[in-house]
Formats: C-alpha cells, sequence, structure tokens
C-alpha cells in the first residue's frame, strides 16, 4: 500500500528530517513501515492532506503510554508521532495559565511551572506522557479527585482534522462562550476527530501542605460507606480504596489477609490539612502512609511491560459503589476504588497463553459491575489478543448515529485512527 | 410567511397539542419577539408550549412536515438575541417542562427538566446541604435549559466553574425528533463528549428536555470582604495578587467609580463612598479552619495595592448589603436611560487595567455614558452603556463604540463573550477571534447534529463575511424586523 510514490510524497509533505522509513514496527496489531514526527503545524497538516489524498490512514501516538487504550485500528499505513511538536509557547505566571505543544512531556511542563507556585491539573501515569496524549485519552491518575476532569481545565487547543484543516478552538482565557465549544469534542475523542497540536491550560496552584494517610478497613461495606464519607471532606485530592491483592503495593507490611486499605492524601492550606490529618486519625484510625504511596497508586493506574494483565475502567454513582465492587472482588479482581470520583479500577491477571475464557469471565464481570452503579466500563489495557473480537467500549452507546456522523463530518477519510474508537469508529 | 402556510402551521401544531398550548395570532406573539436584548427583534410563526419530551418532538415532527425552523426559549432572559425566532421559526417554550424530577442527594445529583428556575434549583437542594453552583445575575428568572444553551456563568464561576462543568447528562430532541440521552449521571461516559459539545450550543443543536446536574456541598464557611480603591487599577492590580498567591475565592468583582456613582444615586445604594475609584468585592469560602488566614492574605494584598479601607461582612445582612451594591449595577445603570446596552467579554487578567481604560475612552469619544462592573477574577468585563434607542444617532454611536470595544479585547489576546453568547448579537463579530477553518470545524459539528440547518437558525454563524459595519439598519438593528 506504502509504495515509492506514496512514500516521497508523504516525505515531501513532513519534510525529509521528519520522515523516517523503518523495518515495520509492530504497533497495536500493524506493522508500520514509516513514521512521520512533524516538527510543525504546517508539516502536521502537510502530512494529514497527503495520507487523505491518497486514501492512507495514520497511527497517532504521544508518548504511547496509553498506546494500548482503544480498538484495534482496522488500518493504518504510517506512525504518526506528535512528539516532534514540543515546547511551551507561553507561559504566564501571574494568570496561571500555559500553551504548550502537544508532544510536550508533562514533566517538562511541571518543572517549568512548580517554581512560580503552579501544577498541572492532570497526573496519569507513565514517565513519558505528553499534554497532547493525555489530553487526547483524557487520561487521570490517583489525584483526579483533586484535579477534576482533563476536559475541565484544557482553555483552548489547536487542532488539525483528518483533511489536514488547521482549526483552533477556544481561547487562552478562563471564560469563554465563543462559538461552539470543540475543545469538549477533542478531549476524550483519542486523535480519532483531529490531531492536537497545542493547548491552553489552565494550571492550579500547588498546594501549600499535602499528608499521605492510610485508613485500615476490614469489611467492604463498612470500608465503602467510610471512604465515601471521607472523599466528602474538606482537601481530599485521593480517596482511594484498595483491595487486600494489592493493598501491599501501597503499604509494604500489608499483608493481603488484612483486608482493604483506603489512602488518603490531603492537599490544600495547612490549617486544613492538619485539621482533617487529625480529624481522620482520631475517628478512623488514620495512620501516616509510607513515603511515596500515591506515586505506586498511580504506577497501578498504568501499563507494566512483561506482566499480562486486563484492566478495566468502571463507573459507578457513589451509593452503588459498594455493589459494583463487589461484582469485581467477586471476580477475583484487584481492585481500585475511587469514592470521590466514583471510577473503579479492575486488574485482572492473566496467563501468558491467550486464555479467552478468563478474558470472557473478566468482561461479563465488569459489565456486571458496571450495571450494578448505574455506569459505563472500558477495557483500558489487554493484550491485542483479548482485544480483536471485542469492542473494548463496552457497552453499545444509544448516540452511536452522532458519533458516527461526527467522525464522519470531522475525518471524512477514515485517516485518524480508523477503528479505534467506539464501535469501531 | 403567507397565510397558507400560517394555517397549515397552526392546524399542524393544534394537532399535537391543541388549541390552548400553541399561539399563532400575530398580536399573540408580540411578548416572544425579543429576548432581553431588546434591540433585536422577529415575529415568530408561533409559539407553543409542550410540557415532555414526546410532545416536544411531536413538535419538531410537525415543523419539519410543514417545513418550519423551530428554537427552543427558556425564560428569554438571554442577552444576545438566542432565543430569537428567525425564519418565521415556531418558539418552543420550556416553561411548562418545569419540574424538579429528583434529588437524589446521596449521588449528589438532580434531574430537572428545562424550565426549572435557576435559583428554584438551589432552593430544593438547600435542604440537603447542597446548591447548584452557576448562579448568573438573572438567576431568580431564567431557567437551567437556558444556562445549558448558553453554558452560563455568574459571579462565582472563578471558584466553580460555568454550567458546562456541572451538567452530567442530558435528554435531547433532536433536529429529525429523535430523542437521544448523552452523557452519564456518573460523569465518566463513554464516546466523545456530547453533552460538553452541547452545553454553549445556544439551542442549534437541538431541543433540551432532561437535564442531569451535579450538586455541590454548601460551604462550610463564607467571608465576605469590600476593599474600597483609588482607581480601577489598583483594584485589578490587587485581583491579580490574589490569584498570585495561589488564593483561589469563589468571587472577585470590581465595580469602577461611574458603577458606584449610579449605584449610590439609586435604590440599591449599599453605602459606599461616592469618592471611590473602584470597589473590590472579595468573597472566599471552605473549610471554617482556611478562611480567617485567607481573609488575612486578601486584607495585606488590598491593603499593599493601595486600599484606603477594607471591610468584612459580620453577618449575613452586611454580605447582602456589600452584594446588592454588585447586583444593583444593572438595576441602578438602566435607571439613568430609557435602554442598557450590556456588553461581555473576556481577556487575560492582567490586561484588565489597560483595557478598561481603553473601553473607558471609547465610551468618552462616542459620548456615551458607560460604565464597568465586571467578574475581575475570570477577566470577564461587562461595560453598561445607558442609552436612547429613539435617537438614531446614539444608538448608532452606541453600537459602533461597542464593536471598537470587541476589537479591543480581541487584539488584547481575550475573547468577544465570556458568559451572554454570540446569538444574533455578536454573529458578524465571530470572524474577529475565528478564520474561515476554525468556523468551518464548527460548522461540521453543527451539521452533525442539524444537517438542515432547522434548529435554531440564523445564530452563532456570520451572515456575511466580517465586516465592522456599524450602521444600524444595515446591521439589521433598531426595532427592524431582523433577519
Amino acid at each position: 500500500m506504502l509504495d515509492a510514490g506514496a512514500r516521497q510524497a508523504l516525505r515531501n509533505a513532513v519534510g525529509p528530517d521528519a520522515f523516517r522509513e523503518h523495518a515495520p514496527l509492530a504497533c497495536e496489531g500493524l506493522d508500520l513501515p514509516v513514521t512521520l514526527r512533524p516538527a510543525e503545524g504546517a508539516a502536521l497538516a502537510a502530512s494529514l492532506r497527503a495520507l487523505a489524498s491518497r486514501g492512507l490512514a495514520a497511527l497517532v501516538r504521544g508518548g504511547g503510554s496509553r498506546l494500548g487504550l482503544g480498538n484495534l485500528p482496522r488500518t493504518g499505513h504510517v506512525l504518526l508521532s506528535t512528539e516532534g511538536l514540543a515546547g511551551i509557547d507561553e507561559y504566564e505566571p501571574d494568570e496561571g495559565v500555559l500553551r504548550a505543544r502537544a508532544g510536550t512531556p508533562l514533566g517538562v511542563l511541571r518543572e517549568a511551572i512548580c517554581e512560580a507556585g503552579w501544577e498541572l491539573p492532570f497526573d496519569p501515569p507513565g514517565a513519558r506522557a505528553t499534554l497532547g496524549g493525555t489530553l487526547a485519552a483524557a487520561a487521570v491518575g490517583p489525584q483526579h479527585a483533586g484535579f477534576g476532569r482533563p476536559r475541565d481545565a484544557v482553555l483552548g487547543l489547536d487542532v488539525v482534522l483528518g483533511d489536514g484543516t488547521r482549526t483552533r478552538c477556544g481561547g487562552r482565557v478562563v471564560k469563554n462562550v465563543t462559538g461552539y465549544d470543540l475543545v469538549k469534542l477533542h478531549v476524550g475523542a483519542l486523535g480519532t476527530l483531529g490531531v492536537i497540536e497545542a493547548a491552553w491550560v489552565r494550571l492550579r496552584p500547588l498546594p501549600e501542605r499535602t499528608a499521605e494517610l492510610l485508613i485500615p478497613a476490614p469489611a467492604l461495606e463498612a470500608a465503602v460507606e467510610a471512604a465515601v464519607a471521607v472523599a466528602l471532606r474538606p482537601g481530599v485530592r485521593v480517596a482511594a480504596l484498595v483491595d487486600g491483592s494489592l493493598a501491599p503495593v501501597l503499604e509494604p507490611a500489608h499483608a493481603p489477609g488484612e483486608g482493604l486499605l483506603l489512602l488518603v492524601e490531603l492537599a490544600g492550606d495547612t490549617p486544613v490539612v492538619e485539621g482533617e490529618a487529625t480529624r481522620l486519625a482520631e475517628k478512623l484510625a488514620a495512620r501516616p502512609a509510607s513515603r511515596g504511596a500515591v506515586e505506586r497508586l498511580r504506577d497501578l493506574h498504568g501499563d507494566v511491560a512483561d506482566e499480562p494483565l486486563l484492566r478495566f475502567r468502571v463507573s459507578a454513582l457513589p451509593a452503588r459503589f459498594a455493589a459494583a465492587a463487589a461484582e469485581l472482588l467477586a471476580a477475583g479482581a484487584g481492585v481500585i476504588a475511587h469514592t470521590a470520583t466514583g471510577l473503579l479500577l479492575a486488574r485482572f491477571p492473566l496467563p501468558d497463553r491467550a486464555d479467552e475464557t478468563c478474558v470472557d469471565a473478566a468482561w461479563r464481570a465488569a459489565r456486571r459491575a458496571a450495571a450494578a452503579g448505574a455506569g459505563d466500563f472500558v477495557l483500558e489495557s489487554a493484550p491485542i489478543w483479548a482485544r480483536e473480537a471485542r469492542d473494548v467500549f463496552g457497552n453499545a452507546s444509544e448516540s452511536l448515529p452522532l458519533l458516527r456522523a461526527l467522525k464522519q463530518r470531522f475525518d471524512p477519510d477514515g485517516v485518524l485512527n480508523p477503528g479505534r474508537f467506539v464501535a469501531g469508529l | 410567511m403567507t397565510a397558507g402556510r400560517q394555517a397549515e402551521l397552526h392546524a399542524a401544531l393544534c394537532d399535537v397539542l391543541g388549541a390552548e398550548r400553541c399561539v399563532t395570532r400575530p398580536e399573540q406573539l408580540l411578548p416572544w419577539e425579543c429576548d432581553a436584548l431588546t434591540l433585536h427583534t422577529a415575529q415568530p410563526g408561533a409559539v407553543v408550549f409542550p410540557r415532555d419530551a414526546e410532545e416536544v418532538s411531536r413538535v419538531v415532527r410537525a415543523c419539519r412536515r410543514v417545513g418550519v425552523p423551530f428554537v427552543p426559549r427558556g425564560a428569554g432572559t438571554g442577552l444576545s438575541g438566542g432565543a430569537l425566532a428567525l425564519d418565521g421559526a415556531v418558539v418552543i417554550e420550556c416553561s411548562r417542562m418545569d419540574r424538579v424530577l429528583e434529588i437524589d442527594a446521596s449521588n449528589r445529583i438532580a434531574v430537572v427538566q428545562p424550565g426549572v428556575v435557576n435559583a428554584e434549583l438551589s432552593k430544593r437542594a438547600a435542604p440537603f446541604g447542597l446548591f447548584y453552583a452557576p448562579d448568573p445575575s438573572s438567576q431568580a428568572a431564567c431557567t437551567i435549559g437556558g444556562n445549558v444553551a448558553e453554558n452560563s456563568g455568574g459571579p462565582h464561576t472563578l471558584k466553580y466553574g460555568t454550567t458546562t462543568n456541572h451538567v452530567l447528562a442530558l435528554e435531547l430532541v433532536l433536529p429529525d425528533g429523535e430523542r437521544v440521552r448523552l452523557g452519564s449521571p456518573t460523569g465518566w461516559p463513554v464516546g466523545y463528549d456530547l453533552v460538553g459539545a452541547l452545553v454553549g450550543s445556544e439551542g442549534t443543536l437541538g431541543v433540551v428536555t432532561e437535564v442531569t446536574v451535579r450538586l455541590v456541598a454548601l460551604p462550610e464557611s463564607v467571608e465576605t470582604l469590600l476593599g474600597i480603591f483609588p482607581d480601577v487599577v489598583s483594584a485589578c492590580q490587587a485581583v491579580t495578587h490574589v490569584i498570585r498567591a495561589g488564593l483561589l475565592p469563589s468571587a472577585l468583582e470590581i465595580l469602577d467609580r461611574r458603577t458606584i456613582e449610579a449605584v449610590e444615586a439609586s435604590v440599591y445604594a449599599a453605602g459606599l463612598p461616592r469618592d471611590a475609584g473602584a470597589v473590590l468585592l472579595v468573597e472566599l469560602d471552605g473549610p471554617a479552619a482556611a478562611l480567617p488566614r485567607q481573609m488575612q492574605r486578601v486584607r495585606r494584598i488590598a491593603r499593599e495595592q493601595g486600599a484606603s479601607a477594607v471591610e468584612v461582612a459580620r453577618d449575613d445582612a452586611e454580605r447582602q448589603r456589600f452584594w446588592r451594591a454588585r447586583k444593583g449595577a444593572f438595576g441602578a445603570m438602566g435607571r439613568l436611560a430609557p435602554d442598557l446596552y450590556v456588553h461581555d467579554a473576556v481577556v487575560p487578567r492582567r490586561k484588565l487595567p489597560e483595557v478598561l481604560e481603553r473601553v473607558c475612552e471609547i465610551g468618552d469619544r462616542h459620548g456615551l455614558r458607560l460604565s464597568n462592573v465586571f467578574h475581575a477574577g475570570d477577566g470577564n468585563l461587562h461595560p453598561n452603556i445607558s442609552f436612547d434607542r429613539r435617537d438614531a444617532d446614539e444608538l448608532r454611536r452606541v453600537l459602533a463604540a461597542g464593536a471598537e470595544i470587541l476589537q479591543t479585547c480581541v487584539e488584547a489576546g481575550g475573547v468577544i463573550t465570556g458568559e451572554h453568547g454570540i446569538g444574533t448579537e455578536k454573529r458578524d463579530f465571530l470572524g474577529l477571534l475565528f478564520g474561515e477553518e476554525d468556523l468551518d470545524a464548527m460548522r461540521r459539528l453543527r451539521a452533525a447534529f442539524d444537517p438542515d440547518g432547522v434548529c435554531n437558525p440564523g445564530k452563532i454563524f456570520p451572515t456575511t463575511r466580517f465586516c465592522m459595519e456599524s450602521n444600524p439598519k444595515a446591521r439589521g438593528y433598531d426595532r427592524v424586523p431582523f433577519g
């Protein structure tokens, strides 16, 4: 498919330095012989135009930390990396806003802003996570109870649509109703409607004080009830209930048989953090967590190489949280339950060989959990063989005709990650 | 519309709702000729009062059969002409869909019909220790459905966000009459964020028939401060320093000297010193343990930036008095002349002083009574111009000044509306901010929902290639039928 003429056209479009031919790269079930790594928006747009005009498709990638999220692409001819679009364009320490290119690693952004007392409103796992990738995947980490959803922190985007049209939406100011809010549409779209080129982000003030606490919680029902109550207290940035199988990761001294653990991170003004910490110690026997517990919890949200695993994300209403968690635990999952936000992560270990029955059982449990929680489920991470025969986005959406119409309008030639999104869009 | 078409429309709508819930006689349609932007008027083809989604769906299908567009309408408090019925559109009044369907305190959500009044929802949630955070100035009248259409804000959005941050799920009647549910009450839906796209779409993508919103815990403690400043520049600088210090007040509002004068001369008088150059209203809320120190820091910053006095509200009555000045500003300005033009634009916060200076200069140059009251924390300006529309020359100057103000804000890195919307008011200014490609992307969203353009036509998108036309007749202003 990628003949010499197409390769030459792509090389011309993206520029010789950004065009690389290599031995076919196995990626999400595709073998990709070419990587495009544009360093400017114009080159990104030219690449997409060149692909569109030849009926070719791209697998879009940021840092690659969430590459396993989504259905297997139906087709793909080149890897389109956004890592060349890197750097901070504008940073306003007085305003607490920043504009950076999509390929900028989050670590680079954090380093640039912390001195003036700001922090990023995202904490996805993965050392290589980029700004664009985080937004495209709407990726969250353990502190999302404090940060909110990624979509709520993005002020504006530069996006190149599937046909190479370069567009801007939103702006740099914190309040804006000028025209349609296309920002929301692209955040979480997995690059299937457009490739994010740059973003304006609203930063958060660094908390004056933080504290990490652990609360032992033997029985599930009571633990969930306590965890939901804790999550409503001021200054709570993490309220994650972790079952016995995962608890030792947070607290090495905790034996799996000792039941669940609730990890709480408090963040904010010193009097609030100290007051809440004292209160939790008195009422729920909270004790300081061992150093780095939130970091270790974050790792559990990401992919670990060489460890065959299914990871589901299940959402639930607070009042139905215990029922949802019970379904997952009964099926043998390692469960992290964010009681402040209604997200559960379920990790099912897999045998080394492809075993469909294992996947089926886990899938059914996730579906039961979502139903019990009045929410949804997504298979966020799984080996390729386990994703081949299913839509990882779970239940079919009743808004599918609208999703399809949007994909058709924003990526009419099917250039961007075809097949990756809900129902194979 | 021809008499034949009108009769056909009347029959089709009456068939769905019965004659008592269809208004089609021209003299009865007058109240729906405009929203709160009274400069723009247009006569609807009819007004209907459905009670539920099924009836809305049947109304939409009837409109499609007759070939008439339609426009959903809340309380008509919008300030950008968003509820104006262009092209003889049928107004779908949401006032009969005014039920709070559920307050689910354990899950902190409420399910409401679109006609529920904003303040009513918070009132209903209060017994559970909860409230609905977005609080536009018109909250005593405006509806949740209208708030969804306009992505309404209010003085407390700095901390709590606007409507889009609080809507979890929607039921929508699409422009072909189909009903669909978008989003999820959990806040973590799967698929493209269609709720995010819908909120702020000004009723152009369908008719919202049910809204699920997030409720927020009432703060444990609230403190309100009023700083008196020699000029607006020092008040703005205080705001910048407050934000820079990592404080996040729930409100940071400034009234300029001209507004203070108008307020103090009116029934809204709050005892502000009439010689003050600016007043800064700061509200802090949150855990009681945090507020005393935050208040001290705000006081210190205000003093350092030149405040001659910083008052702290001692009780609720005094808090109401402080807010009376802020909330009465529009009423106070409105009594100076028959008409009031409330502008709305946003600039980066640190640009506020220079932009305000330019805005006042523009008003003065055009010989207009212009004052400023604004959400300083958000950089959201509301220049108010009191005028008399019967004075054709003054109206021309009002419009010319408005265009210059928008231009100034965009040049400062800002946007042309922060909470009022584009509607008909600013559709021909959209090109100040967005290029053809950007508008093309918006049209793609529109086309995915409403390929035939029958839902609230004539809004948001520019009618012509952008031009800075300020002849009222040419722009369709004055009380000339619009569109």
